[in-house]
């Protein structure tokens, strides 16, 4: 019998070790390389070997504008974009929830654009903000007014808009399906003694619903505000498709235009250094708080 | 009477609220199809003729074609067909393998390693996406599939996905199983495999979604205009100067259209792999 759970235990570690090796090499070896590398001044093409220069990639950032504009530019898209993303996701599966009807259809169309490649959202996107195109129609219908242009895609502030808007509208529908799975993993028994207490609707949505979605909330804010830090796409489009850099050039397009077309490995590294620590730390709090905040029925 | 005349009437708004929601979502959607068999003067056009009078279904012919007539289109769709099924099907296999690792077996040392790959999720991919790149240049695999493939072929959360559907797996089938002489891999093949398929579904959708998606990635791997894939090919095609808007259009709706009828045939695994994501605690 011993022999038999020894080599259960070999063949279990034989099963997990491909993912052990691959976790090393494509994960822990390129972070550790990156934190090595931002030490030392590196060409991306050059064979010279790299050169250590202590802290002068991380000084030269601190102090260079365009490294502040790129943490300015991704802290507006982040705030501008996960703050929206929870209020309107939790109350469309609020809302969704209550549809006794075609729950399933809303659901689906709510999701759709989420189906979508972040390219083709950006591309589509691209053309309705041109001059003549239907973002500068819809707003013109709607405040009644005649073909005013809005700029999107020149004028800095529209064109930061622009890629808010882009990708609230992909994903807010994930982070509605998201809600509406904690919505409903809330026990009926719960709302019908409520009811039964004599509370309303209203009440039962305001004392019972909301705080019990309270861990559900926390997930999806922290989840998104990670996931808008590492925005790339719709920026990266805009850019190459003739929009001015300078409002959106988030981190990570800095990192890569930093690293491809500066060629400079090391401050690059530096940049992903510091945008691994910030994101790190809200994953730290992510899985505090889901480990905090469960709650059991 | 007038409270329920006022419960209809807030049923009623909360209805027009959704449903205009679900216009305002669905309508780029529609806008990319509409505009993708019109004339390129209909697309600019205000107000915007929804439904063309002028079918230019030309437009798709000139997407797959190109500018420069090459085709390259086509090879590029091929090129994510083939990365992104092939990831999935790596993905399910060392995901699956390494998840019933994890479940059902007591080894020295697994905590660790159920905390090693976990601490994965931490790393954000634009954070060790340049030394990965020399990583796997150095490997040779730049400029290549594998070079696509490779690095993304596992990730933390489909092993963690595998592990909480295995863990509840019945122990006495298994170990019937061992008594009739199965062996450990022929178990996990005939019987780890076949009963979690809607954990793998769910896997290979997410995983063939996020190849399909990808841009960072390929960007950086690849150089020949011949390995691109979807994204990179949509890129290029926008930035040049004589690209036809309907052809762009087009050229988006032939790369949605495949997610598209995915999702509709497989909605809820789509709508359980959001599920599942928002419920990875433990």
């Amino acid at each position: 019998m011993k022999s038999l759970e020894r080599k259960k235990a070999v063949w279990g570690f034989i099963f997990v070790l491909p993912a052990i090796v691959f976790f090393i090499i494509f994960n822990f070896y390129p972070m550790g390389y990156a934190f090595w590398i931002s030490f030392h001044k590196k060409n991306l093409i050059s064979l010279r070997p790299p050169k250590f220069v202590g802290f002068s990639n991380y000084i030269y950032l601190l102090q260079s504008s365009s490294f502040w504009n790129s943490v300015k530019a991704t802290a507006i898209f982040a705030l501008g974009t996960f703050v929206p993303i929870v209020i309107f996701s939790l109350i469309f599966a609020v809302l969704i929830s209550t549809r006794k009807r075609f729950q399933k259809f809303l659901e689906m169309a709510y999701y759709s654009p989420a189906v979508l490649s972040s390219v083709v959202a950006a591309t589509i996107w691209f053309l309705m903000f041109q001059p003549y195109g239907l973002a500068n129609q819809f707003l013109n219908f709607l405040f009644n007014t005649n073909n005013i242009d809005y700029k999107w895609l020149s004028s800095e502030k529209m064109l930061v808009l622009a890629t808010i808007i882009v990708y609230f509208w992909k994903y807010v529908g994930y982070y509605t399906i998201i809600f509406i799975a904690g919505i409903a993993s809330i026990p009926k028994s719960v709302h019908e003694a409520a009811i039964i207490d004599g509370a309303g609707k209203w009440q039962d949505f305001l004392y019972i619903t909301l705080p019990l979605l309270k861990p559900t909330t926390l997930l999806v804010s922290i989840m998104s505000m990670i996931q808008t830090l590492r925005t790339f796409s719709t920026q990266y489009f805009f850019v190459q498709s003739g929009a001015p850099i300078k409002p959106i050039e988030v981190i990570t397009l800095n990192i890569y235009n930093t690293a491809i077309r500066d060629m400079r490995v090391g401050r690059a590294s530096a940049m992903s250094i510091i945008l691994l620590v910030i994101i790190m730390f809200f994953t730290y709090i992510q899985f505090k708080i889901s480990r905090t905040e469960e709650i059991s029925y | 009477m007038l409270k329920r005349t006022l419960t209809i009437t807030a049923d009623l708004i909360v209805w027009i609220f959704l449903i205009g929601f679900a216009i305002i979502i669905l309508s780029p959607l529609v806008f990319m199809f509409a505009a993708s068999i019109m004339p390129s003067e209909d697309i600019l056009k205000v107000p915007f003729p929804w439904i063309t009078s002028d079918f230019h279904w030309q437009n798709y012919w000139k997407a797959l074609k190109g500018n420069d007539g090459k085709f390259l289109y086509l090879r590029t769709i091929f090129n994510s067909f083939i990365v992104a099924s092939l990831t999935s099907l790596g993905t399910i296999f060392l995901s699956s393998l390494a998840g019933y690792g994890l479940a059902k077996f007591k080894f020295k040392g697994r905590m660790f390693v159920l905390m090693m790959i976990l601490s994965t999720m931490m790393i954000p991919f634009e954070a060790i996406m340049i030394p990965l790149y020399l990583i796997v240049t150095k490997m040779g695999m730049q400029d290549t599939y594998a070079g696509l493939i490779v690095p993304l072929l596992l990730n933390a959360f489909g092993i963690f996905m595998m592990r909480q559907y295995l863990i509840t797996f019945p122990e006495e089938l298994l170990d019937a199983a061992r008594i009739d002489g199965a062996s450990e891999f022929g178990i996990y093949w005939k019987i780890i495999l076949p009963n979690s398929l809607p954990a793998i579904t769910t896997l290979a959708i997410l995983t063939f979604r996020a190849q399909w998606d990808n841009l960072i990635w390929p960007l950086l791997i690849v150089q020949t205009p011949k390995k691109k894939t979807i994204p990179l090919f949509i890129i290029q095609f926008a930035s040049e100067k004589y690209t036809d808007e309907g052809a762009l259009m087009a050229a988006a709706a032939i790369a949605s259209v495949p997610m598209l009828i995915l999702f509709i045939k497989l909605s809820r695994y789509f709508l359980a792999g959001a599920e599942l994501f928002a419920a990875r605690k433990d």
